[in-house]
């Protein structure tokens, strides 16, 4: 099976900082990718960089056969890419449902020529919007809180939104950037459910998190970062219990 | 008689240019403060074309907008590729400039000014006409951007001004959302300064200084930011504030720096005491469709 995302040689310094050395990974439609790796390995960084936030120095991105280096960060998400932030970034100016409203591929008001002169195209976009939003808010148990403000809500709901925020790109690739970190109870069990079955829609999807818990239940594949290098990959067991990378991870 | 319907016109004109730089600066978060000079285009370009070619006034009135709209463009879309905060150097630097450079162009009266521009309706109608015009406009304006903003497009305005990363990260782009703001702000602007042309008859390149954008700077700011009502009210306070005390019979020597005064001490005055002005907006943005209970039902009724 051909992979979803490509990433080959992707090279970035800021600096002496190295924080992707040469990276070669390959992300595959309906599986879960696990990015294991110590603070600092480049596992956001890895993210910046396939979302254009960050620039690479040398390498390629792949998504679906088309290239995106060349892209600026919106027009990888209008391709089917998209990702959760690790501290979040709702909103918090709109409510929970308007925070979902955004994130179609195609957003009603993208042009200003529709919202000036075909209003009933726009009616159209924006129902169609909210229906899917809807349905998204209540796969992910979020329906009794769509109106509400995204301070007024609990952190793990919060993470929820993210999530649900990105689901409405109807995307190829899905990023998740450390979607579990100070996440328990409900919430938990919510959020990995959600994860499985968009995976089983035949998204490709990328995790990075530090609950080995989280990413053994969850992923179907590891990658072992350190210093901007992908070091191994294989099932999550066998990176858990490699002596030498755990040594890695929690120093000596 | 006239001197009512001259402050009358004032109000208009000023609701016209607050509601529009609110657009810009409060629903949008773009920091610029040169909103004035594409007043000023758009009164000199409505001028020149009906003084010179004896374009019909409405057609070059609009043609002032038009022209006020590429100037804004012109300006934003390369401070804004940069960073957003080059927008507000970038454009008080073309403000300047363009003031210090129409001083010296004596095909548009240099520093002495603009003189004999044709005046409209007033002739055939009566200044009440051109009351009425103005005052038709201004509400108009203010309706068409709380459509604005209270539909999809002032949905994404706000997300945008929460947070532009994340904004671009679902698809939308960021620096085409504020091009097209700028440019429909100062597009506004362009059309007020036009009105403000043919009716005064006279414009001169000092008039649109930094005085004037701190003037409506300060309407937007104690009128109240990114609400529909705040910019008129703030634009009619602080164009009756000043007539008020020339009913005072101070000496003119005293009387300008007084009013500068007022309007320094009204900002200083509402950042201490009210620094959400007099009408505070909501800190969640509600757009015109409420959705919720709405859509459930209509999804609901499908199912």
């Amino acid at each position: 099976m051909s992979a979803t995302l490509e990433i080959r040689g992707l090279c970035k310094s800021f600096g002496g900082i190295v924080v992707a050395d040469s990276i070669d990974l390959d992300l595959t439609a309906g599986r879960v990718l696990g990015l294991i790796g110590p603070n600092g390995a480049g596992k956001t960084s890895l993210f910046n960089l396939v979302c254009g936030v960050v620039k690479p120095d040398a390498g390629s991105i792949v998504l679906d056969g088309q290239s995106l280096e060349a892209l600026p960060t919106y027009e990888r998400a209008r391709m089917g890419l998209a990702r959760t932030w690790q501290n979040l970034r709702l909103f918090p100016s709109l409510s929970v449902m308007d925070n979902l409203m955004l994130g179609p591929r195609s957003y009603s008001a993208d042009s200003l020529m529709d919202v000036f002169f075909r209003p009933s195209q726009i009616r159209a976009h924006e129902a169609e919007a909210r229906d899917r939003a809807l349905d998204i808010l209540e796969r992910t148990g979020l329906s009794p809180i769509a109106q509400s403000r995204v301070q007024d809500i609990s952190f793990g709901q919060q993470k929820l939104v993210g999530v649900a925020r990105a689901l409405m790109n109807d995307a190829r690739c899905l990023m998740l950037d450390e979607p579990m970190a100070g996440v328990e109870g409900q919430t938990y069990a919510l959020i990995q459910k959600a994860v499985r079955d968009i995976a089983a829609s035949g998204v490709a999807i990328c995790v990075v998190e530090h609950n080995v818990a989280f990413i053994r239940d969850l992923c179907d594949e590891g990658v072992f970062m350190f210093a901007g290098k992908v070091l191994a990959r294989g099932s999550v067991e066998q990176l858990i219990n490699d002596p030498h990378l755990t040594e890695l991870y929690f120093g000596t | 008689m006239d001197y009512v319907f001259t402050i009358l016109i004032l109000i208009g004109l000023f609701v016209i240019l607050a509601s529009s730089f609110d657009l810009v600066i409060g629903h949008c978060g773009l920091i610029s403060i040169a909103h004035p000079i594409f007043y000023a285009i758009g009164a000199y370009i409505s001028a020149m074309l009906s003084k010179q070619s004896g374009m019909p006034i409405p057609l070059s009135i609009l043609c002032g907008g038009v022209g006020a709209l590429l100037a804004s463009a012109l300006v934003a879309v390369p401070a804004l590729r940069v960073s957003g905060d080059y927008l507000l150097i970038a454009s008080i630097g073309f403000q300047l400039g363009l003031i210090e450079l129409a001083k010296h162009f004596h095909e548009i009266g240099g520093a002495g000014g603009l003189t004999n521009i044709p005046s409209f309706l007033i002739k055939d109608f009566g200044r009440e006409s051109y009351v009425v015009l103005v005052l038709v406009l201004a509400v108009a304006t203010v309706l068409f951007i709380r459509w604005l903003t209270q539909g999809p497009y002032g949905r994404m305005m706000t997300a945008m001004r929460d947070d532009e990363l994340a904004f671009s990260m679902l698809g939308r782009n960021a620096i085409w959302v504020k091009v097209a703001v700028f440019a429909i702000g100062s597009g506004i602007a362009g059309i007020a300064g036009g009105l403000y042309a043919h009716y005064f008859r006279f414009l001169e390149p000092d008039q649109f200084g930094l005085l004037q954008s701190s003037a409506v700077l300060t309407m937007v700011v104690v009128g109240g930011m990114r609400t529909t009502m705040g910019p008129v009210i703030g634009a009619i306070v602080l164009q009756l504030m000043p007539q008020i005390i020339t009913f005072f019979n101070l000496p003119p020597s005293i009387l300008g720096p007084l009013q500068g005064l007022l309007f320094t001490g009204l900002v200083l005055f509402f950042m201490f005491v009210r620094p959400q002005g007099l009408l505070p907006a909501a800190d969640l943005w509600v757009g015109r469709n409420r959705d919720g209970d709405a859509g459930h039902s209509r999804k609901e009724a499908r199912s």
